[in-house]
């Protein structure tokens, strides 16, 4: 009895026991309609757990823990279990039925809905903005304009272009391993805070960032001496031709990812014939190689691989002659060829 | 009779594991960070010399194909594990960024989990723990140095090191010397003085501290020289040994001409009073971002005939650097890769910046890339072969700075182009590379570390552990681990049997041969 007067008290000075709300309600605008607020699991939620988790699921700190992403922490099975026998201070909830467990499981499973206060861009970019500090800043910048290794977001067409935070959140949950990026498991409403935050970013100017690089930046070079290096020492001309293969290129590409580009083409396609034991071969598009294992995929998409011990194999890696380069460029052959590269629009 | 049984039971058990660890149970003294035993790993590099070599020897060349996993153990985190554990009588603690565990080291069983989010600091990575008789010590993200009870976990005192608001943020190991517990702070995203600072074991007071840079604010001068990587120790000469970390503005050099003492530099300090023996800079007015933290790994040998106490360090900067370590006045200085920022080395051994590389508004082509030829897992020194083995990364970047990126913090943009990954064994008294062992595009992260079996331990880009022949660098073992290694590896005997321990994304993996070698072996 003494515990359930506690769990009141504390629920009523903080302002979470439903006949409070009713009244105090009438001060904020409704909340929006939420996708399951009607569904038998969040009436469940709210007639029996909201009381001390928080209406939001947000718990009631520090003698209530939230129960936003408990499905990640616990099974179903291990939440019926808490919810059927009750732990700690938490009372057993036997009298539900069978169905209504079910409802309040599939509730708690599902991502929440933001609502009210927390909706304003401004609230949301508050909470990301830890989340951002903690796994991004290092190599983004603590204003998300760069940092270590990790280009500037705030001019980053990707984020600045995708509205509703799908293509965003595509990267973040993949990773770009081929940049080194690593992938996030974030919940949906976690992405939407990073992208909320990034883009309050684009509009306060702190101290302290890397602001990028301008098309601007990149016209100090010569287009004709650019056209002697491309045709000449560079020998670019051996694989690349501007009216075939480039023509354009300066369209499809601007300012620095041209130049990137130029220098190293990420993704370049390898070619690599395999001669098998018994003799015959086959061709297609490298598609893992380490020292033990090779990977190629055919024409039809179909994906194939061997222990290197078992099979003959040469690699066809047009992309090395951009490494060699490395070593052999001045910086004003870079600028020339530049200046070159954009010009073939 | 009861009794006496159960007295037998405990005795036997106590002779199998060992009796210094019965006497010591979840204490480490001093001698035993001295003169670490085989079935201990009580610092961040193992022991003061930062050799990172084992001198066990029941896993070797012959039998390394048989190597199989004891164990693995998940610590659940989306953060890799970047930390070295430690051992200590039969348990390892080891850390990801706001998480510390002590597991088990037989079974790989959790003992105790510190886990305690902060949203201040930066996240990057966690180096790992150290420990003084019972108590770890254990710094935050967010600036704290704790000190834990290694038996529960349970929290002796907190104390705050550096300013998280300024910009501070901490990362790694702290080394016990003595009644010092040696802490190094991160930093580089503001124009901070750099500091090593030491701090009493029984309290957290500070006892000294000593700073990289003049105080922030002074005319011409530079800030910057973070100390986030652990040092060596030398107990004869009693000189702790530190790298410190790029200047700041970072990559604008321009407010702050000369050569930015002492950023980028490998500084030898007394341990008891903090003051500076002697320093030398590794990249003189650096404007790459390249911290000199990397291990300054302590070797006593015969240099041209002449028998030396020396301090070798492969440095982020693509150099490697032998020094006379009494006096720090350079034996060696020699490229480990493409490096094209330089105009040669001078006289004392300092590679000269060339102006013409530093970063501009239309940009320059820079070798290596901003992570470095090499970064913060550790290489390895061989002394049987005089091999230094180091995981390198040939690369090249672009790099940007205009007067609109302003003289504060980054102050520019760096853009990596291409990388690979090398395993390179450095000969150090010629700077030649004896054998080099390809471990994948873009660059493996793996740290090193060698046994005097003649094993060099490693990983590739891919995520495969490699065990490879010291003497050529052939690989004698893989296995895949499902993602790259971005720590270094460590070594220990438990019960009689020589285990490797390696990590892989959120997962600690311990290896070790099959019982019926290892029958074989302790028969012997």
């Amino acid at each position: 009895m003494k515990r359930l007067y506690a769990v009141i008290s504390l629920a009523v000075s903080i302002g979470f026991i439903p006949v409070f709300n009713h009244v105090g309600l009438s001060q904020t605008p409704p909340a929006p309609p939420t996708l399951n607020s009607n569904s038998a699991g969040a009436q469940s939620y709210a007639k029996n757990c909201a009381i001390c988790h928080g209406e939001q699921r947000e718990g009631i700190l520090p003698g209530f823990p939230p129960l936003l992403d408990v499905n990640r922490k616990l099974t179903a099975t291990q939440i019926e279990s808490v919810i059927r026998t009750g732990k700690g201070r938490m009372p057993k909830f036997s009298q539900l039925s069978p169905e209504e467990v079910t409802a309040l499981l599939r509730f708690l499973s599902a991502d929440p809905v933001i609502t009210g206060k927390a909706q304003d861009a401004a609230n949301v970019a508050d909470v990301g903005r830890p989340l951002f500090q903690r796994n991004c800043a290092f190599c983004h910048g603590r204003d998300a304009a760069g940092g270590e290794t990790g280009p500037d977001l705030t001019r980053s067409k990707l984020v600045l272009t995708d509205t509703d935070g799908s293509k965003f959140a595509d990267v973040v949950r993949n990773g770009r391993p081929e940049k080194k990026m690593p992938a996030f498991n974030f919940s949906n409403e976690e992405v939407h805070s990073l992208v909320t935050f990034i883009h309050a970013q684009t509009k306060s100017s702190r101290p302290g960032g890397r602001r990028g690089v301008d098309v601007s930046d990149l016209q100090t070079g010569n287009v004709e001496a650019g056209k002697r290096y491309f045709n000449g020492d560079g020998g670019c001309a051996k694989c690349h031709s501007a009216s075939g293969d480039l023509a354009g290129v300066a369209s499809r590409f601007q300012g620095l990812q041209l130049e990137q580009q130029m220098l190293y083409p990420r993704n370049a396609k390898k070619k690599v014939t395999v001669t098998l034991p018994g003799g015959q071969s086959m061709t297609g598009v490298l598609a893992y190689h380490d020292e033990f294992t090779l990977g190629l995929r055919g024409a039809d998409g179909v994906y194939h691989s061997w222990p290197v011990t078992r099979i003959h194999y040469t690699i066809d890696s047009p992309v090395d002659a951009h490494v060699e380069l490395f070593g052999k460029y001045t910086d004003d052959d870079i600028h020339d060829l530049m200046a070159y590269m954009q010009t073939l629009r | 009779m009861k009794c006496w049984k159960r007295f037998l039971t405990f005795a036997i058990f106590a002779m199998l594991r060992g009796f210094s660890s019965l006497l010591l149970a979840q204490n480490l003294e001093l001698s035993a960070i001295t003169h670490p035993a085989p079935d201990s790993w009580p610092t961040y590099h193992g022991d003061y010399s930062g050799q990172r070599h084992s001198h066990l020897t029941e896993i070797n060349p012959q039998n390394v194909a048989s190597l199989t996993l004891a164990w693995a153990f998940q610590t659940n985190q989306n953060a890799p594990i970047k930390s070295t554990p430690l051992l200590v009588d039969g348990i390892l603690y080891f850390t990801v960024s706001d998480n510390i565990w002590a597991v088990d080291a037989r079974s790989g069983h959790v003992l105790w989990h510190y886990n305690k989010p902060t949203d201040d600091g930066l996240h990057i990575g966690h180096r790992g723990v150290a420990m003084y008789k019972g108590w770890l010590y254990y710094l935050t993200p967010n600036s704290h140095l704790i000190s834990l009870n290694a038996k529960d976990g349970s929290v002796r005192w907190d104390v705050v090191v550096a300013d998280v608001k300024k910009g501070y943020w901490t990362t790694m190991a702290p080394l016990v010397v003595r009644n010092h517990v040696i802490i190094g702070v991160s930093g580089d995203f503001d124009n901070l003085a750099g500091y090593l600072r030491s701090v009493d074991p029984e309290t957290g007071s500070t006892q000294w501290q000593w700073d990289s840079t003049p105080p922030v604010g002074t005319p011409n001068s530079t800030t910057g020289g973070m100390t986030w990587m652990t040092g060596t120790f030398d107990p004869e000469l009693n000189l702790l040994y530190w790298g410190t970390g790029n200047p700041t503005p970072v990559l604008n050099g321009k407010p702050r001409p000369g050569d930015n003492l002492y950023t980028c530099s490998i500084v030898a300090l007394n341990p008891d009073t903090g003051k500076l023996v002697w320093g030398f800079s590794a990249s003189p007015h650096d404007t790459h971002d390249w911290d000199a933290v990397e291990t300054p790994v302590l070797v006593d040998g015969d240099f041209h005939g002449k028998p030396r106490k020396m301090l070798m360090q492969a440095s982020r900067n693509g150099y490697f650097f032998v020094l006379d370590r009494t006096n720090g006045k350079s034996l060696l200085t020699a490229t480990f890769g493409p490096v094209n920022w330089s105009l040669g080395v001078d006289k004392e051994g300092h590679p000269i910046p060339n102006p013409a590389k530093e970063p501009a508004p239309d940009g320059r082509l820079i070798a290596p890339d901003e992570g470095g030829m090499t970064n913060y897992r550790a290489p390895s020194f061989d002394p049987k072969t005089g091999l230094f083995i180091v995981d390198a990364h040939p690369s090249y970047s672009l790099y940007f700075a205009k007067p609109a990126d302003g003289n504060y913090g980054w102050a520019g943009a760096d853009y990596g182009l291409w990388g690979k990954g090398v395993i390179e064994a450095i000969d150090y008294k010629t700077g030649k590379l004896r054998w080099t062992h390809e471990v994948g595009d873009g660059g493996s992260g793996a740290g090193v570390l060698t046994t005097d079996s003649g094993l060099t331990f490693t990983g590739d880009s891919q995520g495969s552990v490699l065990a490879l022949s010291t003497s050529s660098g052939k690989t004698l073992w893989h296995a895949g681990m499902g993602a790259p290694m971005v720590s270094s590896p460590i070594a220990y005997e438990l019960d009689g049997r020589q285990y490797l321990m390696t990590s892989s994304g959120g997962v600690l993996f311990a290896w070790t041969l099959p019982l019926t070698n290892h029958q074989g072996a302790s028969a012997r």
